[in-house]
């Protein structure tokens, strides 16, 4: 049976795991959450070498794409050089593709049209998503420097976004990664009520990072539609709560919980051996979403 | 090297451009920086988005940034990032860590790429 721990700067209250077939293998998958502790997580890694067959990175991008450009953030690649034997992934292998196919699946599907308004709480670290709907047509405003630096500056087009990507991205993935994203209990505490309510009003699909979401969502949030990643149970719970009239998640909710795109990943390089550098790693993606959906639907 | 001219070049360059005005229109903030070596204090000023800079002290400040002269002259005139001294403790900072993040991105929209 295979393994694949998915280790996460992100709080240990959401830990979990579970026992799935995929691609006619049987794994296990769990997660384990370091609460932003940065050492614990490297030293964790260094346990898991060698005796998982893959690991995620979680609650960190290890590469930020934009555009066909790769910046490294240094703390990640800190912690993926402390597996010498497993290969360690960041989710960023599937973003590209699976979350460009999320928003023209929707779109197909008539879920969503491109009369609606976008809010990406955050582009930069899933551009193939914010690419997706600019291509269809959508208006998006990226509100990446809003909600991580708290700078009320909505970015309104793809030029922009890339412009911006261009200029701050290569000096940004140097710092301190906690200073660049919520991690451990800070995920975990809202930001004050009304915060940038406007951009939240504004829209009526709300995309990206749900811990971005989480933080600065306000109380009411009537007939949006979140597009989103990892949530629990309890997460979707609560935005129905306040009004919200769908609620997708980019990868597969299987047994109350959507899995981070690193645990699809390592599932994917753990269950056949590829990454995303091999020739056939998109149709083996193509694949595995088709049969995790399929579970999902089961 | 002239650290005030190299900071009143960096208060004009930030008036001069509409994005940065746009970005800081909510920010208002006084700044202290202290050249360690030379023993002098200078400041930089936001009002609403419309930035001036000083010499002597500031003792409201909000935010306080320390180095060497020529570490803070190259930063303000967009000769170095103030990532690499401040990862490397060269540059110390005392406040707020969304002004310090604020300060980094007005630097990389100005001399960045």
């Amino acid at each position: 049976m295979k393994r694949v721990v998915s280790v996460s700067l992100g709080t240990d209250q959401r830990d979990h795991q579970v026992t799935l077939s995929l691609l006619g293998q049987t794994v296990i998958v769990k997660r384990r959450g370091v609460n932003g502790n940065l050492e614990r997580a490297e030293s964790l890694i260094q346990i898991l070498d060698g005796s998982v067959d893959a690991i995620g990175l979680g609650g960190i991008d290890r590469y930020l794409v934009m555009a066909g450009k790769r910046y490294e953030v240094a703390d990640a690649r800190r912690l993926a050089l402390a597996a010498h034997h497993t290969p360690v992934v960041d989710g960023s292998g599937l973003k590209d593709t699976w979350e460009r196919w999320i928003v023209e699946d929707l779109t197909k599907s008539q879920v969503i049209n491109p009369s609606m308004s976008v809010l990406m709480v955050s582009a930069m670290d899933r551009f193939g998503m914010a690419e997706a709907f600019y291509q269809k047509g959508y208006q998006v405003v990226a509100g990446d420097l809003i909600f991580a630096s708290h700078i009320n500056y909505p970015i309104l087009t793809r030029d922009e976004l890339l412009e911006l990507g261009r200029k701050l991205l290569p000096e940004m993935v140097k710092l301190p990664f906690w200073q660049l994203y919520p991690t451990g209990a800070q995920q975990l505490t809202a930001a004050p009520e009304n915060h940038y309510k406007e951009y939240f009003d504004a829209a009526d699909i709300i995309a990206g990072d749900f811990h971005f979401i989480k933080r600065y969502m306000p109380s009411r949030l009537e007939n949006k539609i979140i597009l989103t990643n990892t949530t629990t149970d309890a997460d979707r719970a609560m935005l129905r709560s306040r009004g919200v009239r769908d609620v997708v998640t980019t990868t597969p909710v299987i047994e109350g919980r959507s899995f981070g795109t690193n645990v699809v990943e390592a599932l994917l390089v753990a269950l056949s051996g590829l990454t995303q550098e091999h020739d056939g790693w998109t149709e083996l993606v193509a694949k595995a979403r088709h049969e995790l959906f399929k579970l999902t639907a089961s | 090297m002239d650290l005030l001219a190299a900071l009143e070049t960096f208060a004009e360059q930030c008036n001069q451009n509409q994005r940065l005005r746009q970005m800081n229109r909510d920010w208002s903030r006084l700044v202290e920086l202290w050249a360690t070596d030379t023993d002098q204090r200078y400041w930089l000023k936001s009002d609403a988005g419309s930035i001036t800079a000083g010499i002597g002290e500031a003792l409201e400040a909000e935010l306080k940034i320390s180095a060497r002269n020529d570490i803070l002259h190259d930063i303000f005139s967009g000769i170095i990032t103030p990532t690499e001294p401040y990862n490397a403790g060269d540059l110390l900072v005392k406040g707020r860590q969304d002004d310090m993040m604020r300060l980094d991105i007005i630097t990389l929209l100005i001399w960045g790429e």
